[in-house]
């Protein structure tokens, strides 16, 4: 039984700065959970206190269904990937591997059996005489996951494993990292910032921001249902379009332009939409107005970054919001030209201009489900 | 290489000369700027090794310019010297107990000293200040410190119950007090050898090992240590070159007694050439030194590259 | 392009670019106070503190405080005369002023010479550069030991053949034969040679002449270099001994390990005044470290990572 909890663990610092805030979170046996966010936003700290390298100043990390905030972090059956690989330099890579299984007194043919198993699954058999410093990028980091595998632990934590690697490199670790999981089916504890690597790999995204946890959920379910402004503007490439509209007759404005029905006593409302949702109507249909900025061919397609707001009818704001389209490649619009967008009701979103949090009751019931258990 | 100014679409053979006259330029100046410093080390330097050789070939007294050759003679008195047999075995002696037990000395307190603490710095100065110190003041308070009549380290002993000491006035002792003498003056230097050397390994190394489930300590032996092997050989290698060339310490205590056991070979050599007045004997000498010390820095290197881990 | 109707919106804008990792916070906190570790460091400081401890005290006590057993620690009425005694039995101004002459000199000499030839065989192309650094440089490996003796002779003869000055018993002989070191010309040349050439390069496009790119690019940019060696210098030149020892016989010329010495054999059973000299002579070097102190470890550990 290898679960993991983190039961309201916080860090605060001395100098005031809370690196973690009431962290609760329940991982499965098994489960490969990712936690995701910008710099700063307490996931390198969640990870270490859950690998035992920096103490909660309150809360209790579980794992295995026993509690071990007090042990140390050999005491806890866990492995670690570090970002920069934390190789053992001075040994070779089969006394790296080795290094953590001598600690617990394994028997010499155990050590070499378990060795060339890992070996093999992760093709590093030939490397096993060599040193870290003899070794490439890429080459170093499976190293650096072997010595983790071979001592077979009950949860395995990785720190942004794949941020030292060249883009092409890391679209292949990322895949064979995939093809590991679901051989192995080892319970993962997984940091980055990026987004990308966080839908791909993951079970469950915890989305986290400024030490608080912002969004549990399946990437899918993240994707289409984000609890707040952060985790929508966050999750998604190109980011979402966040965009403050008004609010008149019970009705949300965008540019003048209806969107929607406004909730029940809001008066300022921000609007969502992602760039891939927005259609851009044949001339005269009626739509959001924008006027175009520029655009940029991609191949596949295009994106096209204009401005809400008409300018010819003087409803231009002194602070045009911008928005992000994604169009057919055959599109190119020019600069100042003017376009209407329209959007499927069920691709807006509305969040609350104050607080972030989403705002349709949809929404809102999923994002309270999938915060009290695991989504299995 | 060419200077940038140099114009290229001028003719070959212009070209030629305009580059033929930069870098005779180059020449001048480089020999310009070089020439101070080779002439003082030149006079100073040089030549005084290939001179102190020849004296090694006569015999001189440093007072009469007349110094007659007398070949290989200097050299052949040396091996049935008794005195310099004896100044080896000390000198060696010395060596063996000064070079290990500044090391570890420095080490111990270099992992004291590797943590933030609040207040560290005033810590690591305190450390680091013996390496002000000059020779004089060291034998000096040591002097004191290991005085028989009415030193601390005495009064120490018998607040403990142990006998008095003669120390520096004991053929059996003396050696070893210059050994703790010169052990706290060195301390400042490996203190900063070592301090350097250990906040040159990633923390991430450490905390590696502590999750595969190393204890303190064997963190410290498996990885650190080895981590610190290069800086380890440098304190091996300048350490012993320092301690074979011990002589400061000496004059200012014992001028190498009691009953020579602290003459090391320096001591001798200096003794030899100003105060006996056997300056070619003693160039003789100097010279031996100097080829064991060579001698033993390359079988150092040789044994020590053997065990050096250098990361990168 | 923010807007203040959402500040929800405002904090989203501001966190959108990820750009400095978690761990760089990790390091920056301090650390719980007080820590256990006070418990080891403060004995640990104590014991090799002790000799100054011990060499203060004595130096405030009376002579037959000092010839009590066991000693006394800490003296009933200090005796700051014994300071003045000492000043008095010895000229210690005067050492002090012998040293501080020798050593600003060779400093100053050592940081000029060792620059430039250091300099020219850093970036300069010059007939034999790399035979005459190899020479050089093998001049390091040679003990003093060896070269003492002739060092004696010549000196000797330049004192009466060219200037008296630079002859025995004078502080030219201390000076002159240190002014530049194969060490200093080592040291300075690796850091030139980590000084990007495309900035020299720029200036020689420019019209300066190579003595001007020493003095207003290369020299401006290696502070912490020259200082570091400047230090190092200092405390080899105020703290050396056996040289002086050779050289200088007469008390008004002596530097002030060697003045320390003489004073210590005339009052060698005076140990209050022993103490009191010692520590006056300690308290320059003290100074000087404590204020350049940043350059003093840098330049050790400089020359342990080099080797």
């Amino acid at each position: 039984m290898a679960e993991v909890e983190y039961r309201k663990v916080t860090k605060r610092y001395p100098n005031g700065v809370v690196a973690l805030k009431d962290f609760d979170l329940t991982i499965a046996d098994g489960e490969f959970v990712i936690l995701v966010g910008p710099s700063g936003c307490g996931k390198s700290t969640a990870l270490r206190i859950l690998a035992g390298l920096d103490k909660p100043t309150s809360g209790e990390v579980c794992i295995g269904g026993a509690a071990v905030t007090k042990q140390g972090p050999g005491e806890r059956d866990i492995a670690m990937v570090f970002q920069n690989y934390a190789l053992y330099p001075h040994m070779s890579v089969y006394k790296n591997l080795a290094y953590g299984l001598r600690q617990r007194k394994t028997p010499k043919d155990e050590i070499k059996k378990r060795v060339f198993e890992i070996g093999e699954i992760l093709g590093i058999t030939e490397l096993l005489d060599r040193k870290p410093a003899q070794l490439s990028g890429g080459q170093r980091q499976r190293v650096a996951m072997g010595r983790a595998l071979v001592r077979e632990p009950q949860a395995f934590l990785l720190d942004e494993p794949l941020s030292n690697l060249d883009a092409k490199l890391r679209g292949q670790v990322r895949a064979e990292l995939k093809r590991l999981h679901h051989r192995l089916g080892i319970t993962s504890v997984y940091v980055t910032h990026d987004q990308v690597e966080a839908m791909t790999l993951a079970d469950r995204i915890c989305v986290m921001n400024q030490g608080e946890l912002q969004q549990v959920g399946t990437p899918q379910d993240v994707y289409e249902h984000p609890a707040n402004v952060f985790v929508a503007g966050f999750i998604g490439s190109p980011a979402m379009n966040l965009v403050p509209a008004t609010v008149a007759d019970g009705q949300v404005l965008l540019g003048g332009y209806p969107v929607g029905p406004a909730p029940h006593g809001y008066a300022d409302v921000v609007v969502g939409i992602r760039p891939e949702s927005l259609r851009i109507e044949p001339d005269g249909r009626p739509g959001i107005p924008v006027t175009v900025d520029f655009h940029e061919p991609l191949g596949s397609h295009a994106l096209v970054h204009a401005f809400v707001g008409d300018a010819s009818v003087g409803v231009v704001a002194d602070h045009p919001a911008a928005v992000v389209v994604q169009a057919d490649a055959d599109i190119s619009p020019h600069p100042g030209q003017r376009l209407t967008l329209t959007a499927e009701p069920k691709h807006i979103y509305l969040f609350d201009a104050t607080t972030g949090a989403a705002l349709s009751t949809d929404q809102r019931a999923r994002v309270a489900a999938s915060l009290t258990k695991p989504a299995q | 290489m060419a200077s940038a100014a140099a114009p290229t679409d001028a003719p070959p053979r212009r070209r030629a000369r305009i580059f033929r006259r930069l870098s005779r330029s180059e020449n001048a100046v480089g020999w310009a700027f070089v020439t101070p410093a080779t002439v003082l080390i030149g006079i100073f330097g040089l030549l005084p090794i290939l001179w102190s050789l020849l004296l090694s070939f006569q015999k001189s007294d440093l007072l009469t310019p007349e110094t007659p050759w007398v070949g290989l003679q200097n050299y052949r008195q040396i091996p049935g010297d008794a005195t310099f047999r004896l100044s080896i075995e000390n000198t060696i002696v010395y060596t063996a107990l000064f070079v290990p037990g500044t090391m570890i000395v420095g080490l111990v307190i270099a992992v004291a000293l590797n943590r933030k603490v609040r207040g560290i710095a005033v810590y690591r100065t305190a450390a680091y200040v013996t390496m002000a110190v000059s020779t004089i003041n060291e034998a000096i308070i040591f002097l004191w410190l290991f005085d028989p009549s009415f030193g601390v380290v005495n009064s120490a002993l018998h607040a403990v119950g142990l006998p008095q000491q003669q120390w520096l006035s004991d053929p059996n002792e003396a050696l070893y007090v210059i050994v703790m003498m010169t052990i706290w003056g060195w301390t400042g230097f490996a203190v900063v050898i070592y301090l350097a050397a250990l906040q040159g390994v990633p923390q991430e190394l450490q905390e590696a090992a502590a999750i595969d489930g190393a204890k303190r300590f064997t963190i410290f032996r498996t990885i650190t240590f080895p981590l610190l092997s290069p800086a380890s050989l440098f304190l091996v290698v300048w350490l012993s070159i320092n301690a074979l060339q011990l002589f400061d310490e000496v004059y200012l205590t014992t001028r190498g007694g009691p009953l020579h056991s602290t003459t090391v070979i320096v001591y001798y050599l200096f003794d030899q050439a100003f105060q006996q007045f056997n300056a070619g004997y003693a160039a003789a000498l100097a010279y031996v030194l100097f080829v064991v010390i060579i001698v033993i820095t390359f079988i150092q290197f040789r044994i020590g590259n053997r065990f050096v881990h250098y990361s990168r | 392009m923010t807007t203040s109707t959402s500040p929800a919106l405002d904090s989203v804008a501001a966190e959108q670019p990820p750009v400095v990792e978690d761990n760089g916070k990790r390091r920056r906190f301090r650390p719980h106070w007080p820590s256990p570790w006070h418990l080891v460091l403060i004995p640990i400081t104590f014991i090799l503190l002790v000799p100054f401890f011990m060499m203060v005290a004595t130096s405030l006590e009376t002579l037959p405080e000092t010839r009590t057993f066991p000693p006394v620690l800490i003296p009933h009425h200090p005796q700051w005369s014994n300071y003045s005694h000492a000043l008095n039995a010895a000229p210690f101004v005067r050492f002090m002023l012998n040293s501080a002459v020798v050593a600003i000199v060779v400093v100053v000499a050592n940081l000029v010479l060792c620059s430039v030839a250091g300099y020219a065989f850093a970036r300069l192309r010059f007939f034999g550069r790399g035979l005459l650094f190899g020479v050089l440089m093998a001049t390091l490996m040679v003990p003093f030991q060896v070269t003492m003796i002739p060092e004696f002779l010549i000196v000797k003869w330049l004192g009466t053949n060219v200037w008296a000055q630079l002859g025995i018993d004078h502080l030219g002989a201390l000076i002159v034969p240190n002014m530049a070191t194969a060490f200093g010309i080592f040291f300075l040349r690796q850091f030139f040679l980590t000084i990007p050439v495309e900035l020299e390069e720029a200036a020689r496009i420019d019209g300066t002449s190579r003595l001007g790119v020493l003095f207003k690019i290369v020299l401006p940019l290696s502070l912490p270099a020259l200082s570091t060696l400047a230090a190092l210098t200092f405390l080899d030149s105020w703290n050396s001994f056996l040289w002086p020892l050779i050289v200088i016989n007469t008390e008004s010329h002596m530097t002030l390990p060697l003045g320390l010495t003489t004073f210590e054999g005339a009052h060698n059973t005076q140990f209050q005044l022993l103490m009191a000299g010692n520590v006056f002579s300690l308290l320059p070097m003290l100074l000087v470290f404590f204020a350049a102190q940043r350059y003093f470890v840098r330049s050790v550990a400089a020359t342990g990572l080099k080797g």
